[in-house]
């Protein structure tokens, strides 16, 4: 299994893990393929991608919104990438547009296969097991307008993931409160740090706090 | 509304009191009228960016109605006129709510009109408010629903002066409703960040029972059929001063300039000329129907639309359809071409009788050498365009332009066979209209051939292709499989990539950068969701539902980001702020509109 989980933030606070993604991609000439959250004006972080990636040496790139009608010509074609990214984006919205046109099983299917999963914010967090994270801290939460109550994800990997973390008090408070109900390992990230899953390997690139059971571990010196 | 600390200086405002140059420049042009204030109105809309644009508003000047600025734009215009109805019956008015200055209704030329010579056409619920020159750049400024005026078809087909608001009448009672000026707000703020050319909303004052006055703005008015009034009437010295009038604007706005001195009226029919073709162009490579007609209402002299209310933009290139205007049917998008080639064989025979004293015929003017130029112009804009929609930059579709007219023009042919593609259903009749529907979404495979191309290293196989282009109007008897349009498939893609092949040579740039920059150029201007006339209407009902709610910021706001959402700019940047839940759901209500009818009339 091969997944880069990105929290958020510039291109080049985001280096150490387009590195660590290309160092997982083996095709000369790789298709990435940019699934956005919703598509209103996701064609400009699709153009923001593809020049980001472009100076990689990336040279094929899809865009394939999930909350449009899709072409089967367009979709068989994600689904043979060498790299999916999910774009940040309300999270609820999207989970439930990935759900309603069957996307998650495939995405799974994907990753099984040897298909590398990339996310950033809310794409990274419907790699866990539930998109939980996204309903609080009340005065950073993204607003579930779709009133979405199933909320289990892709359920990859074995923690949670809190994008665009800040270390403030109320930030740390918010987060025990939730890992005391949950049973994996909440990883909460500033902008700029995410988390690489190569196979059975867990890297954290940056500053990853993690929460488990009610407790803050620092990940990095 | 905002009460600030910071007093503005709304002075400029004082200058648009009626008083115009075209009053002492073209003294026939025009039936002036006294006016009175109009109680009772509130600022439903202001267009705060134009205003500061246009000298109005100070450049500091917040995007919020403040109690002050509300005062004034009342004051400015809200106002009736005083007309024949008024003073024939001795209708008093309090002394007080009487404007010291008059206002002009222009006469122009009007086909709908029983007298199809102009003697008795033109504004017929509009005047003009005045002008205002800010940074070298004179405006013109006029308001419809200030009151009837005797050049309104009413008057003239029941040979009566009207009371203002008189109910028996709708059109010729001289209101407007605050529907149409909502949706030539929408309309023409999208068109306008999309480089068309077009009047724009300046401000909406409402009144009880939705009544309302629209305020509209543009650096010149002045339409074709205001010339070819004259022309009609044989008045050369009134032709004479509109058409020198209109040359000392252009040159004074800066949009002319280097004008022979002794070939003004040459110069003039050349350039009106471009701006047709161009225009013309336009509309046809961006779906737009706009009536045109010989008599040169419904547009301004440079091509840019006026009066949206049968203006539309097509998903899809419905070349079929035909607004019923209950006593005639308009003409459909690809006949457009040929009323602007007549505009402009009128203005051929407008110079001629300007520069020989002789008015010749019109059918003397068929083989004009303009109209050739006309041709030149419009296949060069129709070509552009066309590049330009495949995602070529500047340079790409300059070079392209100049060297390979014989592929760009295998390119249009191909192009052509499916864009024009219609149902096996043939002709229908939908709500305002006939029509024949499109069945191939030439945006869509804009969009995703070259991403597919890219992905796979090869065209579209048949299947493929189809699954992109076909519309939600292509029926099964539409696809069924057929060899010829099967060829029509290769030819072309083989067409298109020949082009970017061309340019990855001249440019000797590597054949997948020209693609990848192609690429995501495309996916901006061939974006999904593109609003039609359909979506305008119903956007226009949604927004009369919010409307209770929604103050004059609010509207502004929300016109400014839905017009954001579809600025098809490539080079354009996100400007996504939306304030609060309420303007969220406002938005979101009005871009679910866009993508049910992206396909529409």
């Amino acid at each position: 299994m091969k997944l880069v989980l990105y929290s958020g933030g510039f291109p080049r606070e985001n280096l150490l893990l387009d590195r660590a993604l290309f160092k997982m991609v083996k095709n000369k000439s790789p298709l990435f393929s940019f699934i956005p959250s919703q598509s209103y004006e996701s064609e400009l972080d699709f153009v923001a991608y593809v020049k980001r990636y472009q100076r990689f040496g990336v040279g094929r790139f899809l865009h394939f919104p999930i909350d449009i009608p899709t072409d089967e010509a367009l979709l068989d074609e994600v689904f043979r990438s060498d790299v999916i990214h999910l774009g940040g984006g309300n999270t609820f919205y999207f989970l439930k547009h990935l759900r309603k046109q069957g996307i998650l099983s495939k995405l799974r299917t994907f990753v099984k296969n040897g298909g590398i999963l990339t996310g950033l914010s809310a794409g990274a967090i419907m790699m866990t097991p539930s998109i939980t994270t996204a309903s609080f801290p009340t005065f950073d939460c993204d607003d579930n307008d779709e009133n979405l109550k199933n909320l289990k994800a892709l359920n990859l990997v074995s923690f949670e993931f809190f994008p665009h973390y800040k270390h403030t008090s109320r930030y740390i408070e918010e987060m025990k409160r939730y890992s005391l109900k949950i049973a994996v390992p909440l990883y909460a990230c500033p902008d700029g740090s995410g988390i690489v899953v190569n196979e059975e390997r867990v890297q954290f690139v940056g500053k990853v706090y993690s929460f488990e059971r009610g407790n803050l571990y620092k990940t990095f010196l | 509304m905002v009460k600030t600390k910071d007093s503005f200086d709304y002075s400029p405002f004082e200058k648009v009191n009626g008083d115009h140059p075209l009053k002492k420049a073209v003294p026939n042009a025009f039936i002036e009228y006294g006016a009175r204030k109009r109680h009772g109105g509130r600022v439903a809309f202001f267009n705060f960016a134009l205003a500061r644009e246009m000298g109005l508003l100070p450049s500091n000047h917040p995007d919020s109605l403040t109690v002050d600025l509300e005062k004034k734009i009342l004051e400015t215009f809200s106002l009736v006129i005083i007309n024949e109805y008024d003073l024939m019956n001795n209708v008093h008015f309090p002394k007080e709510d009487i404007l010291p200055n008059k206002y002009m209704a222009t006469r122009y030329l009007q086909l709908q009109h029983p007298n199809k010579n102009g003697k008795t056409s033109g504004d017929g619920r509009s005047i003009w408010n005045g002008f205002l020159t800010h940074e070298g750049v004179t405006w013109d400024i006029s308001s419809c629903g200030t009151g009837a005026t005797c050049l309104s078809p009413a008057t003239n087909i029941h040979k009566k002066f009207y009371q203002t608001g008189d109910p028996t009448v709708s059109y010729g009672c001289g209101y407007s409703e605050i529907d149409e000026g909502l949706s030539s707000l929408f309309f023409s703020e999208v068109l306008w960040r999309n480089n068309i050319e077009t009047e724009r909303v300046l401000g909406i004052i409402e009144f009880a029972k939705g009544i309302s006055i629209n305020i509209r703005a543009h650096r010149n008015l002045l339409r074709p059929s205001h010339f070819f009034r004259f022309l009609k009437l044989s008045d050369r010295e009134g032709l004479k001063q509109i058409t020198d009038y209109y040359i000392h604007r252009q040159k004074q706005n800066g949009d002319w300039k280097n004008i022979p001195s002794k070939k003004e009226y040459e110069f003039f029919l050349e350039r009106v000329t471009e701006s047709f073709a161009k225009t013309v162009a336009q509309f046809e490579n961006e779906y737009i129907f706009c009536w045109l007609d010989w008599d040169g209402d419904n547009i301004l002299m440079d091509g840019g639309i006026i009066d949206y209310g049968s203006v539309r933009q097509f998903g899809l290139f419905h070349h079929e359809y035909r607004y019923d205007d209950v006593e005639r049917f308009s003409t459909t998008i690809l006949e457009q071409k040929n009323k602007a080639r007549c505009i402009i064989q009128s203005f051929a025979q407008a110079t001629d009788y300007l520069q020989t004293g002789i008015k010749r015929k019109m059918n003397d003017f068929k083989t004009h050498p303009i109209l050739k130029q006309f041709d030149e112009h419009f296949t060069y804009y129709k070509n552009k365009g066309l590049l330009y929609k495949i995602g070529f930059n500047l340079s790409e579709q300059e070079y392209l332009l100049k060297n390979c007219g014989k592929d760009i023009e295998e390119y249009k042919k191909s192009f052509t066979y499916f864009e024009r593609a219609k149902s096996s259903q043939g002709k229908i009749e939908v709500p305002d209209g006939i029509t024949c529907n499109a069945i191939y979404c030439m945006r869509d495979i804009l969009r995703e051939l070259p991403q597919l191309y890219l992905a796979k290293n090869r065209p579209l196989n048949v299947g493929e292709f189809i699954q992109v282009i076909r519309s939600s109007y292509a029926t099964k008897n539409d696809l069924t499989l057929s060899s010829s349009r099967d060829r029509k498939i290769a030819l072309f893609q083989f067409e298109y990539f020949y082009l970017l092949e061309k340019v990855s040579k001249f440019f000797k740039k590597s054949s997948r950068d020209i693609i990848l920059n192609v690429m995501t150029r495309s996916s901006i201007i061939n974006k999904y969701d593109r609003i039609t006339g359909d979506s305008i209407i119903n956007i226009t009902r949604k927004v009369m539902k919010f409307r209770p709610k929604l103050k004059c910021d609010e509207l502004y706001d929300l016109m400014r980001q839905f017009a954001g959402f579809q600025n098809f700019c490539p080079e354009k940047e996100k400007i996504i702020t939306i304030k609060n839940s309420r303007q969220k759901k406002y938005i979101g209500g009005m871009l679910k509109i866009v993508r049910e009818h992206r396909e529409g009339l």
